[in-house]
């Protein structure tokens, strides 16, 4: 279920990050790039002989000074997973990966929307979920209603 | 069961698929002419939805037709967007499974749980063997009832109407059992981390075993009633194919990607409760149209019927609830936990930095990636088409938005 | 009154225009299939399936809100559906009802909390029928009709009580 290590870094440095941060977690293989890297990564995963043919998952955690993006992928011929993690600033940008991998065109609407950052290369960078002005929502900053608030409907 | 397409040729409707009259379309592939002499046609855009009686809750869809043929066509969501995943980081663990019940709302245990197994797998909490086994019955009884949703459902969105009455009736028999064991009719919350809410009462398994035997005759039923219809094989046949690239690199999961020929299935590629020691098959499809969708989908219903007989012959004695403390404090981690959900592969990636409340909750909704791919599917189909394919994919508004 | 029950053969009935239409509207409330969430599922397919078979109330959806008498919000309500359902209401011909079915609809349900959720649809439609419940049995929705069938009645007798009176 894990992939090999040795193979990971070997396509990491032909993508452009020799010292990338390779760890086993209870997640599973997690590895931690800088964002500049992580499209052309995402790519050379997919063309790789480990044959990463899906985005399983996409999802952003606001860790309380940046925002963490992590990739999910699958192979589905070697049954094999890796999670792919970077993280980016507040109000930054993100260049999207969709020419790699379709299935991250709505995810990324919907991090960059309720994580406040904006999405370069995408082809429909628009709102997803949410109507215009509504901050971003699954920040730390931003408070859910009190029961008092409830209350004064 | 004669294929409907030799019937019809037969009777000189459809030329036979490669001796088609030049020029003209062949059979399956409906493409409008191209370059009609001295014609030129202007591009309509069609809003359907957010209320709209056939797009299985209140998803909106921009299509642009050329004619009848659709051009591009765009999801509009987030009509049901209620911050499950913001309001899982103020709530304890253990109320976890009262969001997720209502993100998937027709099929609540898997995604109970879902957020269960990712807690428990942060914990390292051991569970009784009984409760693996209550989780994989009640898991397939609902599998059951969400997919009768989805056929009675289907079969309105081709324009049938009887089957959904005989789904409803066959769905009602489904609640009654989840209502004695669980309590609530939809809204479970019968799944916790450690175990489950309780035993089967007195009389249950009989009641069960009584279903079961019933279904394996309404199954039956069932698809001839709809899949013997000459009119919906004609609807779906060749309809809204996805293959097998698309499907991977559209992340798609469950049924769908069954449906076009791979053959992952989380219950038996990463089993988890007592699916490890379950008999089943696991259904895939060639072409990846609707109809394949549609065989798959029936196809598990047999499956999980087999499957709750094995689980009540297996069923082991001993606790249903392993001895967990009330307040869920897991240490720091994150993990990713996955159940084969009646729409795919549902996950919950689940963060957490100490304190009874997770840190990040993120809900990976199968739904979401298949509605991506619609998107991309749906050129080149009849706008008559849209409302099936819609269908055929069975996405749930309610996990898409979140 | 002297109606024979069966066939209603060689019989005359008198009254009033107004309690004619009233007891039409009480007894054909076609209402809008307007699913927005778990609700749905409950109360307007369980109901309209074989069990509970609102049908023999006179309770039958209808697609268009043009068709309809009664909008039954099944579900939570957010900001970028506020619009729409004030938009359904607006389309809907009078005399109209509004049912607002579960916790969701009524005051905000489990996602109150939530800053894009809104607090009831009664905020933005006003609501003849209240049905609590998470989501509510399709018998609470059926005695919610039965509720809506008295409110109407009621409100056609108290006007016409209010004319007397005023005689």
């Amino acid at each position: 279920m894990l992939p090999d290590e040795t193979v990971i870094k070997h396509i990491l440095a032909d993508a452009g990050q020799s010292d990338a941060d390779i760890q086993e977690t209870a997640l599973g293989l997690v590895c931690t790039l800088a964002p500049s890297v992580v499209a052309s990564a995402l790519a050379a995963f997919k063309e790789s002989e480990l044959d990463f043919a899906t985005l399983v998952d996409l999802m952003g955690t606001d860790t309380g000074e940046e925002i963490e993006l992590s990739y999910h992928l699958r192979s589905f011929t070697r049954d094999e997973e890796i999670h792919i993690k970077c993280r980016v600033a507040y109000d930054s940008e993100i260049s999207s990966v969709w020419n790699t991998y379709p299935s991250a065109l709505m995810p990324e609407r919907e991090t960059a929307e309720l994580f406040g950052l904006t999405l370069s290369g995408h082809p429909n960078p628009k709102r997803l979920l949410t109507t215009d002005g509504v901050e971003p929502l699954l920040r730390k900053s931003s408070v859910i209603r009190t029961l008092q608030e409830v209350r004064d409907r | 069961m004669t294929d409907a397409r030799d019937i019809a040729t037969e009777a000189g409707m459809l030329a036979p698929e490669g001796t088609h009259h030049p020029g003209l379309p062949p059979a399956g592939i409906r493409r409008a002419p191209e370059g009609v002499d001295g014609l030129t046609t202007e591009h309509l855009i069609i809003n359907m939805g957010p209320q709209h009686p056939s797009t299985h809750g209140v998803l909106r869809m921009i299509v642009e037709m050329d004619g009848e043929e659709i051009v591009s066509a765009e999801a509009s969501i987030g009509y049901l967007h209620r911050g499950i995943e913001k309001l899982a980081e103020h709530r304890q663990y253990n109320a976890l499974g009262t969001l997720m019940d209502r993100g998937d709302y027709v099929s609540g245990i898997h995604g109970e749980l879902a957020s269960a197994l990712a807690v428990e797998k942060l914990m390292e909490i051991a569970i009784p063997a009984k409760a693996d086994y209550l989780r994989v019955l009640l898991s397939e009884i609902n599998r059951i009832a969400s997919h009768l949703v989805w056929f009675g459902t289907f079969g309105l969105d081709t324009g049938a109407m009887g089957q959904f009455l005989y789904a409803m009736r066959d769905r009602e028999n489904l609640v009654d059992i989840l209502e004695g064991i669980t309590g609530a009719r939809m809204m479970f919350n019968y799944v916790r981390p450690g175990g489950v809410l309780a035993d089967l009462p007195a009389g249950m398994a009989a009641k069960i075993l009584e279903f079961c035997s019933g279904f394996d005759k309404y199954i039956e039923e069932h698809h001839d009633l709809l899949g013997g219809n000459e009119i919906f094989q004609h609807r779906v046949k060749g309809i809204g194919a996805i293959d097998r690239d698309t499907a991977l690199a559209f992340g798609l999961s469950g049924a769908n990607l069954r449906g076009s020929g791979v053959a992952f299935d989380v219950r038996r590629e990463r089993p988890y409760a007592a699916y490890g020691e379950m008999e089943f098959d696991v259904p895939v499809g060639s072409t990846g149209d609707s109809w394949d969708r549609y065989m798959v989908r029936m196809e598990e219903m047999r499956q999980s019927n087999r499957m709750i007989r094995q689980c009540l012959e297996g069923m082991p004695e001993g606790d249903f609830t392993a001895k967990v403390p009330r307040v869920l404090r897991p240490p720091e981690g994150e993990v990713y936990a996955a159940v084969e959900s009646s729409r795919g592969e549902t996950g919950i990636h689940l963060v957490s930095q100490g304190g009874d409340t997770p840190y990040r909750f993120h809900y990976k909704a199968p739904s979401l990636y298949a509605l991506q791919a619609l998107e991309e599917i749906l050129p080149g189909h009849l706008l008559a088409d849209v409302v099936m394919i819609i269908g055929s994919t069975d996405i749930m508004l309610g996990e898409i938005d979140r | 009154m002297a109606i024979d029950r069966f066939t209603g053969e060689h019989s005359i009935a008198f009254i009033r225009v107004e309690q004619l239409f009233d007891l039409a509207r009480r007894n054909s409330l076609w209402y809008m299939a307007f699913g927005i969430a778990c609700c749905a599922i409950e109360g307007l397919m369980s109901a309209s399936g074989p069990r509970f078979d609102f049908d023999r109330m006179g309770v039958f959806f209808r697609a268009s809100p043009r068709q309809a008498d009664v909008m039954i919000v099944a579900g939570t309500v957010n900001k970028k559906m506020a619009e729409t359902v004030k938009t359904l209401y607006d389309q809907m011909p009078e005399p109209k009802w509004v049912v607002a079915m579960g916790a969701c609809a009524c005051t905000g349900g489990p996602f109150r909390e939530y800053p894009n959720v809104v607090l009831g649809v009664d905020q933005i439609v006003p609501v003849d029928v209240y049905i609590p419940g998470c989501p509510p049995r399709p018998e609470s929705v059926q005695y919610g009709f039965m509720q809506l069938q008295d409110k109407i009645k009621k409100q056609t007798e108290d006007r016409l009580a209010a004319r007397r009176d005023s005689h």
